[in-house]
């Protein structure tokens, strides 16, 4: 039926060009991949045509993928709606600065996000690698088209047999989902998008996606080198090459996890920068073998020992990457992770990615690592080789054992496919599962690297005197690693003496590192990276042992009793009042107010500390934030905010709201579920109700209640209500407010927090005040220029006229005469003056009033004499016999002044960041050093 | 060489046999009434029943009603404050004890609808 709609407002060419693309992206990898492998066959080294083709191939490849982003952007930059990844991840109201975090937020992006990568890296190897071009472009081109496939959005039907072959993104929605809205023609415009997750709209979003897709890239040139080497029968000479991309990806792979850490800690509520999650798992592990990879390579380049080795560690990186990436797409995890993806659909083509990589390694491998030349004696004991070896060892059992627990839920899938009834296994506390072991993996890394860096490649033996002088040295550095995990626990707690060990042997190497390169270091400066990594290492685990073990939540309410659970240190939120300064722990916390701008409701809570002698000092402020949905009708997202210090963080966040707070539509429950009492009353008397009296102050006009704003005509009036508890604890007065705006009555009822109460005025009180025009009863004055006349006690004085109109109620139009009466009168605030309108328009004569509220005076200008300089004043005075007001009053109501806060203080986590930098930069300073040296 | 080889194999089975202890099946609410264990039970929450947090009497006490695998519908205490778009979730895992009739979970995962299924309701909704 859709078939026959002729469709309004749709722009079709961007899908039509990025089919285009798509497909000649496909065609255009293929191809090369192709060209690379013939040139990579072709013996005759001058003979360089196919490699000509195999660029002109990638070349074509680039602009494709370029033109995919290019057109995503296009429709994304226009709010074309129809189109589905438009409509999915941009709405009018998102900011340009997140155009990119849009962008990548949907799968399809984040492929191409990759593959942009990889067309970069690609162009670099064309660029610098010389011989090594086309092998290498080879294995890239090959897993490139693999990601290329996953958007191609081809349907593939054999009879009953349907299925999707990727999901192409410049699809138009109506092409993605069957529904009524598109029997309408002009459907387009009735679209709105969907906008970005507001969780992902931050600027972590911009920066932390596009580094982690450079780490993944980058993961698959150092294997495809190794592919290159054993492909190519070159099973040495590769070595040296990849070593420089190993060391790239695993600084950017490094920071991109690291990035994921600091958003997770940042600006999000996990309240840690790791959790063991599945999806954090799944992007360590790949980093993990790389560092294994550039050990072995190191080995390999310095004693030809470890090739193999090497090449199963690029590889298992690779194939780990792009296990990941199923893993965290496939939607598998979704019982086991916080990280909710998104499904496409895709999950055979994921897997077949998953299992093609692992086929195209191990073939690769098996096929010719019988070819590889192995010294025939094994290496000494005390050689570097031999412990660098075991080092890397170490950390391929690391990244198995985390594989093997985070694919639980893998094997409870393959289990299913034979036993329908397997109900599945999980691990029942993930956090100390982890913990448990990756513990020991740190000791047995960092007393490893503290020792291996005194020794040397291909050393047999040990000489008397190095034998004593390693002695001596190492006994000197155990001491003082002692000292200071002694001294340092006076400052955090160790809690277990495996804790009390790991610290110990991070201390350990950190002197033993430093020590390296302070004796000596113009002999030693080659070690600098080397250093730079392994003590930051060290010094990372040491941050997270503070941070980590010795976090201590400030807010964990002491007085809790509520004999629930076993363990009430999970009470770690408390309630607080605005205003109200709240005593816990040792701080006063108050909340002294909030600000909302756009769709960000900021609160500004203050902290400060009280000393031994009750005194508080060090205030310092946090701002932590909530964010609403895109129709402001609910709260879509909490932010935490941190105050830093050089020793600790204190890290505070919004753990909870009243539900009126949360969302429009608990807030309308929750008044519908109050019981409203009428009381009719004046001014003088007193309300009684449950332990509360209301004195009703005064009448007002120009009322002063922060949400009723007064613009142009608006007539308003409130009632001061003085409230008091019994005790005489609580008293406050309130001003319950009723407006008129543009023909409309609008209630502002006060919310008193303290007393509970909700107080609405009665829309009925106001026509006890105001009089409508047609009943009012108009005395008329004709008056010259200073005349005086007496209305209602109440002396007026025609003062004069002006020409000069700004009247809210008055438009000028062309050829109007308009003029101002100005009439005053004396009162308690002094002269006032009215000032009616006489306005002739076509002709005809109007005239427009001036009121006044506090007598309810209506004045109007209703003819003006020329000849004789006379005009004619009505006067007209609002009936107010009857000045009752009627108030409905709600008692018992949920407050609304209360907000749920956490706040935790993380000792020495400077030191974990601090570590972590160090650490990746220890591998760019290496990767310097290589391209700058000739041995490299 | 081979002495690396052997520890490595030895390493190998002795974490799996540790680590295996750490695992165990998702549980039921009957299942858990038996046992004094902690233990993890996926469901989904009962719509029929009210949730409730009021953080100005308890802060940190959420307190809804899951029904399990079994279709076993029992209240579950959460000492923590409610966890951002509760309602939404389409299946919930806790992991906990059973106290008396009552479900009190130290954990709570949730799994939120896919964006895409939102979508088609929401397209549906416009018209």
């Amino acid at each position: 039926m859709e078939d026959n709609v002729q469709y309004i407002g749709e722009t079709l060419w961007p899908g039509q060009l990025g089919h285009f693309f798509i497909l000649l992206s496909f065609v255009a990898i293929a191809f090369t991949a192709y060209a690379a492998y013939k040139q990579s066959k072709t013996i005759d080294v001058s003979n360089t045509s196919w490699r000509s083709l195999s660029r002109i191939g990638f070349a074509l490849h680039g602009l494709s993928v370029f033109g995919i982003i290019g057109i995503l952007f296009y429709i994304m930059l226009g709010k074309h709606y129809e189109y589905g990844y438009a409509f999915d991840h941009v709405s009018d109201d998102l900011p340009w600065r997140y155009i990119f975090s849009a962008f990548w937020e949907g799968q399809e992006g984040s492929f191409l996000l990759w593959m942009f990568w990889h067309v970069i890296l690609g162009a670099v190897i064309i660029k610098t690698a010389k011989h090594w071009e086309s092998p290498v472009l080879l294995f890239l081109a090959l897993f490139q088209m693999v990601i290329a496939s996953m958007l191609l959005g081809l349907h593939i039907e054999i009879g009953d047999f349907a299925y999707k072959l990727g999901s192409n993104p410049t699809l138009l929605l109506r092409d993605v989902f069957d529904a009524p809205l598109f029997n309408k023609a002009d459907y387009v415009a009735s679209l709105k998008g969907n906008g970005l997750n507001p969780l992902l709209q931050n600027y972590w979003m911009t920066i932390h996606p596009p580094t982690l897709f450079l780490g993944f890239a980058s993961v698959t040139i150092p294997f495809s080198y190794a592919a290159a080497g054993f492909f190519t029968r070159q099973y040495t000479e590769w070595l040296k090459p990849a070593l420089k991309w190993s060391l790239f990806s695993s600084g950017i792979l490094g920071i991109g996890i690291l990035m994921g850490g600091a958003w997770a800690y940042e600006a999000l509520t996990f309240g840690g920068y790791w959790a063991w999650d599945p999806v954090e798992n799944m992007s360590l592990v790949p980093w993990i073998m790389m560092v294994a990879g550039v050990h072995t390579n190191l080995i390999a380049r310095s004693t030809g020992r470890a090739v193999k080795s090497t090449y199963i560690y690029y590889g298992l990186s690779f194939v780990l990457i792009i296990y990941s990436t199923y893993l965290t797409r496939s939607g598998i995890l979704g019982d086991s992770s916080v990280h909710s993806f998104t499904e496409m659909g895709l999950e055979f083509q994921l897997i077949f990615m998953v299992v093609a990589a692992a086929l195209l390694t191990t073939f690769v491998y098996l096929r010719h690592s019988k070819n590889v030349a192995v010294p025939e004696k094994e290496e000494a004991i005390v050689s570097r080789e031999f412990w660098m070896f075991v080092g890397a060892l170490i950390l391929f059992f690391s990244a198995v054992i985390i594989t093997m627990s985070t694919s639980l839920p893998v094997l409870n899938a393959v289990i299913n496919i034979f036993n329908p009834d397997f109900v599945g296994t999980v691990i029942k506390d993930p956090i100390p599962h982890y913990n448990k072991f990756q513990i020991w993996i740190a000791v047995l890394i960092t007393v490893l690297t503290a020792k291996t860096i005194y020794l040397r490649y291909k050393d047999k033996t040990l000489s008397n005197k190095k034998q004593k002088s390693l002695t001596v040295k190492f006994l000197i550095f155990g001491l003082i690693a002692a000292l200071i995990t002694y001294l340092t626990s006076l400052w955090i707690d160790y809690f277990h003496w495996k804790y009390a060990l790991l610290a110990y042997a991070c201390y350990f190497t950190i002197v033993s590192n430093f020590a390296l390169i302070i004796r000596d270091f113009r002999a030693n400066a080659s070690m600098v990276g080397s250093v730079l990594s392994h003590a930051g290492f060290a010094i990372m685990i040491i941050g997270t042992i503070a941070s980590g073990l010795n976090e201590k939540t400030i807010t964990s309410n002491p007085f809790a009793m509520r004999d629930l659970m076993p363990d009430e240190s999970l009470a770690d939120a408390i309630n607080i009042l605005a205003e109200k300064p709240f005593f816990v722990n040792d701080y006063w916390i108050t909340w002294e107010g909030d600000s909302t701008e756009s769709f960000t409701k900021t609160f500004k809570l203050k902290f400060e500390k009280e000393n031994a002698d009750g005194e508080r000092e060090d205030p310092f402020y946090v701002y932590p934030n909530l964010l609403y949905s895109n129709d402001l009708t609910k709260v879509a997202a909490f932010n935490p905010d941190t105050k830093h210090y050089i020793d600790r963080d204190i890290f505070v966040h919004i753990a909870g709201l009243p539900a009126a707070q949360l969302d429009v539509n608990n807030a309308k429950e929750i008044e519908d579920s109050l019981v409203y009492n009428t009381y009719i009353v004046n001014v003088g008397d007193t309300i009684k109700l449950k332990g509360i009296t209301g004195i009703v102050e005064n009448i007002t006009f120009d009322p002063t209640q922060e949400d009723y704003i007064a613009t142009g005509s608006d007539i308003g009036m409130g009632v001061g209500i003085t409230f008091k508890s019994f005790d005489d604890k609580y008293q406050e007065t309130e001003e319950v407010v009723i407006g008129l705006k543009e023909n409309m009555l609008y209630q502002y009822p006060v919310m008193v927090n303290d007393l509970r109460l909700k107080v609405k005025m009665d829309e009925r009180s106001f026509d006890n005040f105001f009089t409508q025009e047609n009943l009012l009863d108009y005395k008329e004055y004709k008056l010259k220029t200073g005349d005086t006349f007496e209305f209602n006690n109440r002396t007026y004085t025609l003062e004069g006229f002006n020409s000069e109109i700004n009247n809210d109620n008055y438009k000028r139009e062309e050829d109007d005469l308009a003029l101002k009466g100005m009439i005053s009168y004396n009162s308690a605030k002094g002269k006032q003056v009215l000032e009616p309108l006489y306005i002739i328009r076509n002709n005809r004569p109007f005239s427009i009033k001036d009121y006044e509220a506090e007598g309810g005076t209506h004045i109007r200008l209703s003819k003006i004499d020329p000849t004789n300089e006379e005009f004619v004043i009505q006067i007209a005075r609002d009936v107010r016999e009857n000045p009752e007001i009627i108030l409905k009053i709600a008692e018992d109501v949920p407050r609304t002044d209360i907000i749920v806060i956490e706040a935790t203080i993380f000792p020495g986590i400077n030191l974990f960041w601090l570590g972590s930098i160090m650490m990746m930069l220890g591998f760019f300073v290496s990767l310097w050093r290589r391209y700058k040296s000739k041995y490299a | 060489m081979h002495i690396l080889a052997f520890i490595a194999i030895i390493a190998g089975i002795s974490i799996i046999v540790i680590g295996s202890k750490d695992v165990s099946t998702y549980s039921s609410f009957s299942e858990a009434l038996k046992t004094e264990e902690s233990v993890k039970i996926t469901g989904t929450l009962d719509k029929d029943k009210d949730l409730s947090y009021n953080p100005e009497i308890d802060p940190n006490l959420f307190s809804f009603y899951m029904k399990d695998g079994d279709g076993i519908s029992k209240k579950v205490l959460l000492s923590r404050p409610k966890p951002q778009d509760f309602e939404r979730a389409e299946s919930i895992v806790v992991t906990g004890k059973m106290k008396g009739e009552e479900f009190i979970a130290s954990e709570i995962l949730m799994k939120c609808p896919s964006k895409y299924k939102d979508e088609e309701i929401r397209i549906r909704a416009e018209i």
